[in-house]
């Protein structure tokens, strides 16, 4: 699997109108090696160092080894950071007792990281299941997470070591505990209570270094049911997570195509707010899967980060984990097992991709060249925070994965907002089968289309509030229940893109039986109910689907959902963000290719990924005549003089280029 | 006491009816009287499952199985639950193992077995597994089609197809597609009577078809015969003669019939059908079956098994690539369709995709668990028994 696309030098005569794009023709000078900068200064690549790498070695050979081997081969890879994990059981074997001998070696580790120019974020609370890092011998079994003792003392461990090392140039972070960790919590109060202490404690001793809380909001709210959101904003930064148990709950399946290779931005666009985030933990959860399906599932993860507002980036572990000779591998939930080298220390296909990776980050230069900003965004219902009997809590994430995947495919630039955020920044939003909006949300809503914004909403079950009348302009009639088959016959072509008749085999949930009242039916089922209809409502534009389409995607199988459906989702999507003036400055006519533009003042950076396992040669039209382009790294510039060109991409392989205009 | 009966019976009404969201409901009121009622635990496991939120479904069948051992119905549920997650294939095996033991004729329970089993690397214990599931019931397609992948792996496609090829025959779904290509409805109650069928050409090949499809060969025949007796050169007619030879194993026949019809109607997509199918059956004839799959696809391209058929003609004449786009063309026409998924899987397999290939073959499993409906069954057995205790 090639990793990059060369550019290639095109023929002058330019294609008008975004018309018929062309290939270039003449093969591409292969690319210099660059001698530019190492690593992205903003853009941090980091792994976790664990503490054992041996599942028969005892706790307390706790960071034993020599480092030097190890932290010399991160640096060579251009891994700037290092995660390293405080054992309280070590450091505090007595109350009150701290080993000496212990916090010199976490100092001979920080002293070794900082030789190499790395580093470090110090992570203080972290379950491991093998280091028993937590699991203290006087605390009586008592939870580190609520017992007011435990968590003074806590404290104190905490203090001890910040006092010790603020000094030390290679922290880049203190980190309060892991995602194993944090999922041990029971409620927002508890976590909240806790997450203050401890930050209040380190502020004490340290004013100015980063501290992060490190557990991902969406992720944990589905593991544990806390919302930790509050929390997570009274620190200098967040982390998205894709666990085990989230995956297996939301993109269960291969990992090089459909909705597997989405999930990393999805939960990274889910926890960015008003503070950076890190894409924390990328890699594989299980020895199942070949290196080479690694290498790539790893290489779209690391792109999709930089191309979705990460501020870094940190890899799940550094070598394998040594387990006993046993069969089979499970799943491991705290995510241990598969590391970057194997278990004799030999590196995986998947090091050379971070290390091409770091390549292509390092010349994106984030001071000069700023992401496109997202006017539309998949609104996350209230509903998802509901907990059991109501399931509107377990379906919504997987629907808004499946409009978010949609909205990719029809390269919207998107990212996710929630019920009750402000919308002020978006033109455009899509709210995927919510079966309930609260009163203040339909307001917000009436007032955001009136004022010209645009709204996609689909049905998703139960009676339909009165504002559907007013603002989507249809009159509901009932649910019809459950339907086998989606059909779809085009009333009105051409409104809402291009878009075709089917009849496709798909379970749907629910479907919406509704009169066209004021709104336009753009296109209805086989029977002439109205499945899409379109509503001018102020300035803006109202758009009602009939069916859960995202739901019944991602209920059925997600992996072979039918194309007419997803064509129609995306087509519908693609349409209503372009018009209303959210869609994005380059297009693309292949719905595998993720697009990302990093607009700067001489010119622009695009990145394309793409997201299917097999080769696609995808065709960028930008607004403006494209004057020439070059590969990030360095090489001949490719003339090209229109305004599309064609930029053909391996299985899973992603492309940097620089964009000059004419 | 009687509350919580109620309740339960609210519960299991709602499920049987595929109400899972107002079912679970019923089950948390239910709870609410009392939580050590294993079928209140058992039912959330199924709803769970039913709505692929396989964490909830472990944690209720867990729990359901803590209360009584010998609750079948939440064994199934928790192995299933442990299957469609993956990864977590220890676990299963001791599941299929336990349901294996409660409930010993249950034949899902050791295909399912064998699957946890082969995942696991385990290959020759799964073998065994599937061979016992065979035992119990000759005609488990499923069991054959993870033989046939297992015979794939350890001597290549030449051996392994004809074991494709039998899991085909006995997979329903291939009959299916040639009375769908017919066009024929459902089955009626009666048998059909050959002399009450009113005597109109339409009428003879309707009834002809429905006859077929319920394994009346006799009648069927009678009315065919009636057809061809007022005209000889009937296609349509004649591509029935060639399905009903087809089921009586009478090959060559079949092939006669199929081809004196395609010289009269080249596109008829019955005849088409039984030609591609003798070709495919017999050995060296690939390339032949293939050609005749290509038209079918043609004529009747919407249908998932016509493109499974080509694949497996493809297959034949290691085509892989070929194949695999046919097979997929399949699996998206018809993500149920199990034998499309086994195909794909085999050709993932010659690929060296394994983490694909077993992929497929747990959605495979996924949609023919689901199929079975297994769960009600047990749940029924246990219910009927704890009434006459």
């Amino acid at each position: 699997m090639s990793e990059t696309a060369k550019p290639k030098t095109g023929t002058k005569s330019a294609a008008k109108g975004g018309g018929a794009a062309r290939n270039a023709k003449q093969a591409a000078k292969p690319v210099a090696e660059e001698t530019g900068p190492l690593r992205n200064q903003l853009f941090p690549i980091g792994v976790d160092y664990y503490p054992i790498d041996d599942e028969k070695a005892s706790f307390s050979d706790w960071y034993g080894r020599d480092p030097e081997a190890d932290f010399a081969a991160i640096a060579e890879h251009r891994i700037s950071l290092v995660r390293l994990f405080v054992s309280w059981k070590v450091l505090e074997p007595q109350v009150g007792q701290y080993d000496a001998d212990a916090e010199d070696r976490l100092g001979d580790l920080l002293a070794a990281a900082k030789s190499h120019d790395l580093k470090a974020i110090v992570t203080f609370f972290a379950d491991d299941r093998l280091a028993e890092m937590n699991e203290l011998p006087w605390a009586k079994k008592r939870d580190p997470r609520t017992d007011d003792y435990l968590i003074q003392r806590e404290i104190s461990l905490v203090q001890r070591l910040v006092n010790r090392f603020r000094a030390e140039g290679a922290v880049w972070a203190w980190e309060l505990g892991n995602e194993a960790f944090f999922a041990g919590f029971e409620s927002e109060d508890a976590l909240q209570k806790w997450a203050t202490a401890l930050r209040d404690a380190i502020r004490e001793v340290d004013s100015a270094r980063t501290i992060i809380l490190a557990c991902d909001p969406e992720t944990l709210v589905r593991e544990s049911g806390v919302d930790a959101r509050v929390a997570i904003d009274g620190f200098e930064y967040g982390v998205s997570h894709v666990t085990a148990p989230y995956r297996a709950y939301a993109a269960e399946g291969p990992l090089t195509y459909g909705p597997a290779t989405y999930l990393d931005s999805f939960l990274l666009r889910a926890a960015l707010r008003d503070i950076p985030v890190l894409a924390d933990g990328v890699g594989i959860h299980s020895l199942e899967v070949s290196v080479a399906e690694e290498a790539a599932y790893v290489r779209t993860a690391l792109y999709s980060a930089l191309m979705n507002r990460a501020s870094g980036v940190t890899l799940r572990r550094w070598r394998d984990l040594e387990t006993e000779k046993r069969e089979p591998y499970f799943c491991d939930p705290y995510e241990v097992l598969v590391g970057l080298n194997d278990v004799t220390g030999e590196p995986k296909p998947v090091l050379a991709e971070v290390k091409k990776f770091a390549r292509v980050a390092a010349r994106l230069d984030l001071r000069v060249y700023a992401p496109q900003p997202e006017r539309a965004a998949v609104l996350v219902p209230a509903e998802r925070y509901e907990p059991l009997p109501s399931l509107t809590g377990l379906y919504a994430p997987r629907s808004c994965l499946q409009a978010y995947t949609a909205a990719k495919e029809a390269h919207v630039p998107v990212t996710l907002a929630r019920e009750g955020d402000e919308l002020g920044s978006f033109m455009t939003l899509f709210i995927p089968s919510a079966a309930r909006l609260s009163a203040p949300m339909w307001a917000s809503l009436a007032s955001f289309v009136q004022s010209g914004g645009s709204v996609v909403l689909s049905y998703g079950g139960g009676d339909a509030d009165p504002a559907l009348r007013e603002i989507f302009g249809v009159d509901f009639l009932g649910d019809h229940g459950v339907r086998p088959v989606l059909s779809c016959r085009i009333a009105q072509p051409g409104l809402l893109g291009d878009l075709s008749a089917f009849d496709v085999r798909l379970d749907l949930p629910h479907y919406a039986l509704v009169g066209g009242g004021m709104s336009t039916v753009v296109a209805t089922d086989a029977t002439g109910s109205p499945l899409l209809t379109l509503n001018q409502y102020g300035q803006g534009k109202a758009i009602f689907l009939a069916a859960p389409l995202e739901r019944a995607i991602a209920q059925s199988d997600p992996w072979a959902a039918p194309d007419a459906v997803r064509t129609l989702l995306r087509t519908v999507y693609g349409s209503v963000a372009r018009a209303a003036g959210a869609g994005p400055v380059i297009d693309c006519d292949e719905p595998n290719a993720e697009i990302a533009l990093f607009q700067g003042e001489a010119g622009d950076v695009v990145f394309v990924l793409n997201h299917a396992a097999e080769s696609v040669t995808a065709t960028l039209t930008a607004e403006r005549v494209v004057a020439s382009v070059v590969d990030i790294r360095g090489g001949a510039a490719a003339e090209v003089g229109a305004r599309a060109f064609g930029v053909p991409l391996g299985a899973n392989a992603a492309v940097a280029l620089r964009l000059a205009y004419g | 006491m009687a509350g919580r009966s109620t309740a339960l019976l609210t519960a299991e009404e709602l499920a049987r009816q595929g109400a899972v969201s107002a079912a679970v409901e019923a089950c948390y009121e239910a709870l609410a009287l009392g939580d050590r009622e294993p079928r209140i635990h058992g039912l959330l496991a199924h709803l769970m499952l039913e709505g692929d939120f396989y964490d909830q479904a472990i944690s209720e069948a867990t729990k359901a199985i803590e209360i009584d051992p010998d609750f079948s119905a939440a064994y199934l549920a928790l192995g299933l639950a442990y299957d469609r997650r993956g990864g977590m294939w220890d676990q299963s095996v001791l599941v299929w193992h336990e349901l294996s033991e409660v409930a010993p004729d249950l034949v899902t329970a050791h295909v399912q077995l064998g699957e946890a089993y082969a995942a696991a690397t385990f290959e020759d214990e799964a073998v065994e597994s599937w061979k016992r599931a065979l035992e119990l019931d000759p005609k488990e397609a499923r069991a054959t089609y993870n033989l046939a992948i297992a015979s794939l792996k350890r001597e290549g496609m030449a051996l392994a197809l004809p074991l494709f090829r039998q899991a085909g025959e006995l997979d329903p779904s291939q009959d299916e597609l040639f009375f769908s290509l017919l066009g024929v409805g459902a089955v009626p109650d009666h048998p059909i009577d050959p002399a009450k069928v009113k005597p109109t050409r339409t009428a003879r090949l309707g009834a002809a078809g429905l006859a077929l499809k319920a394994d009346d060969l006799f009648a069927a025949a009678d009315l065919v015969r009636m057809v061809l007796d007022e005209d000889p050169d009937d296609p349509e007619a004649l591509a029935l003669s060639a399905y009903a030879y087809l089921k009586q194993e009478a090959a060559n026949e079949s092939m006669a019939c199929a081809m004196r019809s395609l010289s009269l109607d080249p596109e008829l997509a019955t005849a088409l059908y039984c030609l591609g199918v003798v070709y495919a059956r017999r050995t060296g004839l690939n390339r032949h079956a293939a050609r005749v799959f290509i038209a079918l696809a043609k004529r009747a391209g919407t249908q998932a098994l016509v493109h499974v058929l080509l694949a497996e003609s493809l297959l034949g004449l290691q085509r892989f690539e070929a194949a695999s786009k046919a097979y997929r063309l399949g699996v998206r026409l018809d993500p149920a369709c199990v034998r499309a998924r086994f195909g794909l899987a085999a050709s993932h397999l010659t690929e060296g995709r394994h983490a694909e290939a077993q992929w497929e073959i747990r959605r495979a499993a996924y949609y023919d668990t689901k199929r079975q409906g297994l769960f009600w069954r047990l749940y029924d057995e246990y219910v009927g028994a704890g009434d006459d205790e």
